[in-house]
């Protein structure tokens, strides 16, 4: 019998405004359901430390899908997506978060995400606090700014220039093998979707002034940020934190950017609390 | 309820060369084993289409594995692989095949292969007429080069370019959609992918002189070569399959260089007479 | 039929039909640079100022400069422009390697904005049947 690990990988054809999408997604574990979203220009890799740690899958359900034209998740076939210009919606980003937990059935995941992600999961809370137990924002913030993002996607530079800034997007004690992982697995992308993901991060994301009216109560929300991090700061994911009441922020220690993909060992430490937490919670109904 | 294909992919561990690999690989369906390999620079999405097809999959049990630094197989932990460029090699190429098929406890399997894969089809036949029990090389030629491809490595060229040329490898009349879904997938790879896959096509595949040697009795050869295709013509195919007594070749009209996931139901016209030709030779074994 | 794209008559209406492909649009953003195109002994300058055809220019082109050039036969250019191109006709990369097509000049430049040179010649086959 060949060794393998548990993850097991499916297709599922998911229904997001009116479109048919195929959606790739993998999965491990049994118990309470969590959504892992990778971040922009990313793929469910940034999740295989989870999908492979028994400490969690013993007690969740961790399904990890790749976004529509991330991964193995090609572009719809229905549309001329060749047309226009890859732009990741929240709109749309939100009802994939929901389209793949109806389809399969779960009864108010959690959710985590990773800088894309996390401002995801921060605008899950607010919009659909019914459809989630909690939320856990890695790397999240109230809102980025607006920078342009044109050296994103541009002719003349290669998936390289990708490859570079994740490496050195990594703190300073990162284990090697790690960096060099999440350098390879950011070569790898197609060449519009990193910015067209941005464009949700820096234009549409913004929770200034909203923040405050998350319910807490309903779905909890966890933050985490790494001290290194140059792009989120602590003190900027602070500034979110202490507007939403009965939020929980961890400042994560020796961790950077590429948070639970430079050093998963590290990552857990803090990550393994807030799953405790959680399971500890008395179910809602 | 949502379709959820039937195809199951999996994380297993192979050891090539005396290095561990982590090895992505889809399997579907059930009866006489097939591996399907895909071509330079892409991954196991090339064969989406034979993977829920249950014309195939009644008779078939289809296996289709990301070679190591393409999609979902990312580079082993084993060896210091950001020292060197990325090539693929013959020796390689033929030992992950059947290292894959030994993993999996295939007994004498199918294999078939585009471009890259077709080229390695003839070497297996050459140099493992008992591992395999029939080999179909689609676009397969005695050889192709020498030639260089540093434009698909390079720091000023981006991932688009391989949009571009991706288009061009299929033939024009195929369905826009499927065109298209390809040249995303060119796309998807590493920078250094491509161009070191075609180590393998353009300076190490060479079967000048060695084709008399392949025994067809052993391991059945078929040849499918695209009428538009123009790297490996359909006469070099032709004359190909000249030299080695035995071989059945067929011309596929209206189709280039990219297989089944140009046109997967012009391209099935082609396949199923050889895999029911296969399938009737087993039932006599 | 004769290639319309190098037509004089023609290379104003082409140029705004380029300009006005929203795949186009996409492909060719930050291209500065200077097409040659040469159908036979005709040379065709498509001048591209961060990412929009400014000029096609088929008349008097001979001093023009050009950073990249894609030159065959009127005869090739004539298959390639059919509306289901014959074999090695099809592409231009392919045809690059069967030989019935060549690029010249700064090769990276034109491999830097491959997808816009295909798609421009997508185009002008389009207006070639139309």
């Amino acid at each position: 019998m060949v060794k393998a690990d548990q993850i097991v990988c499916k297709y599922i054809h998911l229904n997001i405004q009116g479109i048919e999408y195929r959606v790739f997604y993998e999965e491990a574990g049994t118990g309470i359901p969590i959504i892992a979203q990778h971040s922009g220009g990313g793929d469910g890799l940034e999740w295989h430390f989870m999908l492979n740690n028994p400490e969690i899958t013993s007690r969740y359900r961790i399904i990890a899908p790749c976004l529509p034209y991330h991964g193995y998740s090609l572009p719809p076939e229905s549309e001329e997506w060749w047309k226009q210009e890859y732009r990741l919606k929240k709109s749309f980003f939100m009802e994939f978060e929901l389209a793949l937990s109806h389809a399969l059935g779960l009864d108010r995941p959690v959710y985590i995400g990773c800088y894309v992600g996390g401002n995801l999961g921060l605008d899950l809370a607010f919009d659909y606090p019914d459809e989630f137990r909690a939320v856990i924002g890695v790397g999240a913030a109230l809102s980025s700014g607006q920078p342009t993002l044109d050296t994103f996607y541009h002719p003349n530079v290669s998936n390289h220039y990708r490859m570079v800034n994740s490496f050195y997007f990594c703190a300073p004690l990162t284990p090697e093998k790690y960096r060099r992982e999440i350098a390879w697995c950011c070569m790898q992308c197609a060449a519009p979707t990193t910015k067209g993901d941005l464009y949700y991060y820096f234009y549409e994301h913004d929770l200034r002034g909203k923040a405050q009216f998350i319910d807490t109560s309903k779905c909890a929300v966890y933050l985490l940020t790494g001290d290194y991090d140059p792009t989120i700061s602590v003190e900027d994911t602070l500034i979110m934190a202490n507007q939403i009441e009965g939020s929980k922020f961890t400042e994560m220690k020796g961790l950077s950017h590429s948070s639970m993909a430079e050093n998963p060992p590290v990552f857990t430490k803090y990550l393994m609390p807030i799953l405790d937490e959680i399971a500890n919670q008395p179910t809602k109904k | 309820m949502a379709i959820i294909e039937p195809i199951e992919g999996k994380y297993i561990y192979i050891t090539i060369q005396g290095i561990e690999y982590r090895i992505y690989c889809e399997q579907s369906g059930s009866g006489i084993p097939l591996i399907c390999q895909h071509s330079a620079g892409s991954n196991v999405l090339e064969w989406r289409h034979m993977l829920i097809d249950p014309e195939i999959t009644s008779k078939y049990h289809v296996i289709a594995a990301d070679l190591p630094f393409h999609g979902r197989s990312i580079p082993p932990e084993g060896i210091s692989w950001w020292k060197q460029e990325y090539k693929l090699t013959k020796s390689f190429f033929m030992d992950f095949q059947v290292e894959l098929s030994r993993a999996l406890g295939l007994q004498r399997p199918v294999y078939i292969g585009t471009a890259n894969g077709g080229f390695l089809a003839l070497n297996l036949a050459l140099n493992h007429p008992d591992d395999f029990r029939a080999v179909i090389g689609v676009e397969a030629a005695e050889n192709a080069g020498p030639a260089t491809m540093d434009i698909f490595y390079h720091p000023q060229i981006s991932n688009d370019f391989k949009r571009g040329t991706a288009m061009g490898f299929s033939a024009p009349a195929n369905p826009e959609k499927y065109r298209r879904a390809i040249s995303w997938v060119a796309m998807l790879s590493a920078p250094p992918v491509t161009k070191g896959d075609m180590n393998y096509y353009f300076i190490e595949h060479d079967m000048t002189g060695k084709c008399p040697q392949i025994d067809t009795t052993k391991c059945a050869v078929y040849l499918l070569t695209g009428e538009y295709d123009p790297t490996s013509t359909v006469e070099d195919t032709k004359e190909l399959a000249k030299k080695i007594k035995g071989s059945k070749f067929y011309e596929m009209k209206g189709m280039s260089h990219s297989g089944m996931a140009e046109n997967p139901e012009l391209f099935k016209k082609y396949l199923m007479p050889i895999l029911n030709e296969i399938a009737n030779q087993t039932k006599t074994v | 039929m004769a290639v319309r794209f190098i037509d004089p008559k023609n290379t104003a209406a082409y140029k705004d039909y380029l300009n006005a492909d929203p795949e186009f649009k996409i492909a060719a953003r930050y291209m500065t640079k200077d097409v040659c195109i040469e159908v036979g002994n005709t040379k065709c300058i498509v001048k591209f100022r961060d990412g929009i055809v400014t000029q096609i220019k088929s008349e008097n082109a001979f001093a023009d400069p050009w950073d990249f050039a894609i030159r065959a036969s009127e005869d090739a250019w004539e298959k390639f422009l059919m509306p289901i191109p014959p074999r090695f006709y099809d592409g231009i990369f392919g045809g690059m390697v069967r030989g019935n097509f060549r690029l010249e000049g700064d090769t990276i430049s034109a491999f830097s904005h491959f997808w816009a040179v295909t798609r421009m010649l997508d185009i002008f086959r389009e207006l070639q049947n139309k």
